[in-house]
């Protein structure tokens, strides 16, 4: 198969064999073709698996012909480049098994998570190859990996059921304005009491207020003060979200579509800030929502899409429980915050490639602060298009030894995929390129994620 | 939930220096939504004050006031209410409630909001709601020297209104609410 062809490291800029290095560039070209997602989306399991997921006849054929004319684009595109014809026999024959390999991924993923006690070692292994796109199967199976859904299927719907109350619940108790509090307690109070003055003319009474509790109070326990502190938390979410994935339609624009989508995500980065006293909103966290939210809006399943809110914001807070304490200034120089991940990335640097190493580290002084900050803070959210992000977020979350882990993996990966610009480049060269990386063949980063060795002071450190 | 500040007769720098200190401590930018005020600020300085508080406010003209050109009465839509502004200088006997209501139902308001008293007045009568909120500096007024720096903030939430009552008595800051509701029998045609 064409991935066996990987195992050296070729990268971008010139590579000892020539016509290997073409064929590299093709496949490259041809897989991202491939990763963009459109293509997966076309093969529904119509008459593969099991008809949990059943289409009807007519998007099957609808999506067979799409998948005749795509194929046939792709081979168009592979004329023009003036490719031979047994060649471009042989892209086509890639293609097809590049289609039957995800219908069969698929099926095995329905296979397992239909089991009554889903094997999540097994789920993580196949996670980690990637998960197709479409259907609601990514979403469940980050459910599952998050711990979010318990391995028994039996009780995944009292889980959903519950987790989705107690969402509502939260959101009445935090995220009510004072006066729509003030007027429940009022109507609880009073709802047996007549106004008695309500047609009687003269002055109207005067009622002494409790604890300071009037909108202009700066006291800290006041329910307004506390109120409008979070309006300003609350600016600033409103105008990261309008800046979040600006692309994209589901994210971005004033079509009702995009704004309940804002809205949503709004009130779970308002609640999490409120849950959150320690650390607060901080910029960015909406970027690791996003591809969240979207996989469990996008769910095919109905219920599961009109409560993606309620599931997106457990996920999250599951998601941000293992980098919490990169957030926290104070946690800056202990040995769980961030400058102490960021020298873990050094070392597994170190440890897998010396020369690269030394090389950022003292000739061209590019120190894993002025890059990688960003990237293991947002888990890589920023320096990907959103289907990238899913299939390596797939990787993350599968990995057994947890999410830092991979993440700090991918971090290098990331470096020695870029080795050879990096060698020749000076501080400024060098900084530019990781601080707007390039686009790189997603698959084979993550292959190179895998192998690498890894660095055993990081094992200490998880014990 | 929308914030309005009912506010007047400060007289500065004729009768008084500036708000209290413990007045402009509370007042800050970035909560309140509306400010109406009932007049005699009575300098340019003041009303840039208000603006740098509130973008949208709105002021009548009272007797001392040196910029002639705010209206004589003034009426906006807040939610589901009506609110009427005037200083009140211009309605004989000053403070009169039957006046008063004369002028409410020529604004047809549901709110009145009005000055020049100094004194501190919240009234329901005949069918409409008269709020005074003093004077914010406690500057001497035609009746008397004896006055409380005294404002109000009112809470319109849909068919509610709570109306907070800040004053100052002896130089501390006592709160007050009054709560009332909108009804669709207050305004009925008489």
């Amino acid at each position: 198969m064409l991935k066996g062809k990987k195992l050296k490291l070729p990268d971008r800029l010139g590579s000892l064999v020539v016509g290997f290095d073409d064929k590299d560039e093709d496949s490259g070209g041809s897989d991202s073709v491939l990763e963009s997602g459109e293509e997966l989306e076309i093969i529904q399991p119509n008459g593969f698996g099991s008809g949990r997921e059943s289409e009807t006849d007519d998007d099957g054929e609808i999506e067979e012909d799409a998948m005749v004319k795509r194929k046939a684009k792709v081979d168009g595109e592979l004329e023009q480049k003036g490719r031979q014809r047994h060649e471009k026999d042989g892209w086509g024959h890639v293609l097809v098994m590049k289609i039957i390999e995800t219908d069969e991924k698929r099926s095995d993923i329905e296979y397992e998570i239909s089991q009554k006690e889903v094997n999540l070692e097994k789920l993580q292994r196949i996670a980690s190859t990637g998960l197709p796109d479409g259907g609601g199967l990514r979403a469940t199976v980050w459910k599952l990996l998050l711990g979010f859904l318990p391995p028994s299927r039996d009780l995944w719907e009292k889980e959903l059921t519950e987790n989705r109350q107690k969402y509502s619940k939260l959101k009445e108790e935090l995220l009510l304005t004072p006066s729509e509090l003030a007027r429940i307690k009022e109507e609880a109070l009073h709802s047996t009491e007549h106004n008695a003055d309500v047609d009687t003319d003269g002055p109207l009474t005067r009622q002494k207020i409790s604890h300071e509790d009037h909108p202009l109070s700066l006291g800290k326990a006041s329910v307004w003060h506390q109120y409008f502190e979070h309006t300003e938390i609350a600016e600033q979410i409103d105008r990261d979200l309008q800046r979040t994935h600006p692309e994209m339609k589901f994210f971005s624009g004033e079509s009702s579509f995009s704004r309940k989508h804002r809205e949503a995500m709004r009130n779970i980065l308002l609640l999490f800030s409120k849950l959150n006293p320690a650390i607060r909103y901080v910029q960015g966290m909406n970027e690791v929502l996003a591809p969240l939210y979207y996989v469990f809006s996008t769910d095919i399943d109905e219920q599961n899409a009109s409560n993606a809110e309620a599931d997106s914001f457990s996920c999250f807070v599951r998601l941000m429980s293992d980098s919490v304490d990169h957030f926290c200034q104070q946690l800056d120089n202990s040995s769980v915050g961030i400058l102490s991940t960021l020298s873990r990335l050094a070392e597994l640097l170190k440890a897998n490639d010396e020369e690269l190493w030394r090389h950022l580290e003292f000739t061209s002084k590019v120190k894993p602060q002025y890059y990688a900050f960003r990237w293991i803070t947002l888990l890589l959210t920023q320096e990907f298009n959103l289907q990238s992000i899913l299939r390596i977020w797939d990787s993350l979350l599968s990995n057994p030894f947890g999410v830092q882990d991979m993440l700090l993996r991918v971090c290098c990966a990331m470096l020695l995929c870029v080795k050879s610009r990096l060698l020749s480049g000076d501080f400024a060269a060098n900084l530019k390129l990781l601080q707007h990386y390039p686009d790189i063949n997603i698959e084979h980063l993550l292959l190179v994620a895998r192998d690498l060795s890894p660095d055993t002071s990081s094992y200490r450190l998880s014990l | 939930m929308v914030l309005v500040l009912a506010i007047g007769d400060l007289h500065i720098p004729h009768r008084a220096p500036d708000l209290p200190p413990k007045f402009k401590s509370m007042l800050v930018p970035g909560k309140i939504q509306h400010i109406i005020c009932t007049g005699n600020l009575c300098i340019k300085e003041v009303h840039d004050y208000f603006k740098s508080l509130c973008p949208d406010l709105h002021v009548t003209r009272g007797e001392c006031d040196e910029d002639s050109r705010y209206p004589e009465n003034k009426t906006l839509t807040i939610g589901q209410f009506k609110l009427g502004i005037c200083h009140g200088h211009q309605v004989i006997p000053w403070g009169d409630l039957d006046s008063l209501a004369m002028l409410q139902r020529q604004l047809d308001v549901d709110i009145l909001v009005t000055g020049h008293t100094h004194q501190f007045k919240a009234y329901k009568h005949e069918g409409g709601v008269v709020i005074n909120p003093g004077s914010a500096t406690g500057a001497y007024s035609s009746f008397t020297y004896d006055v409380n720096p005294s404002f109000v903030l009112m809470d319109i939430d849909g068919l509610r209104v709570v109306v907070y009552v800040y004053e100052l008595i002896d130089g501390e800051v006592k709160v007050d609410k009054i709560d009332f509701k909108k009804t669709s029998t207050t305004r009925s045609a008489h």
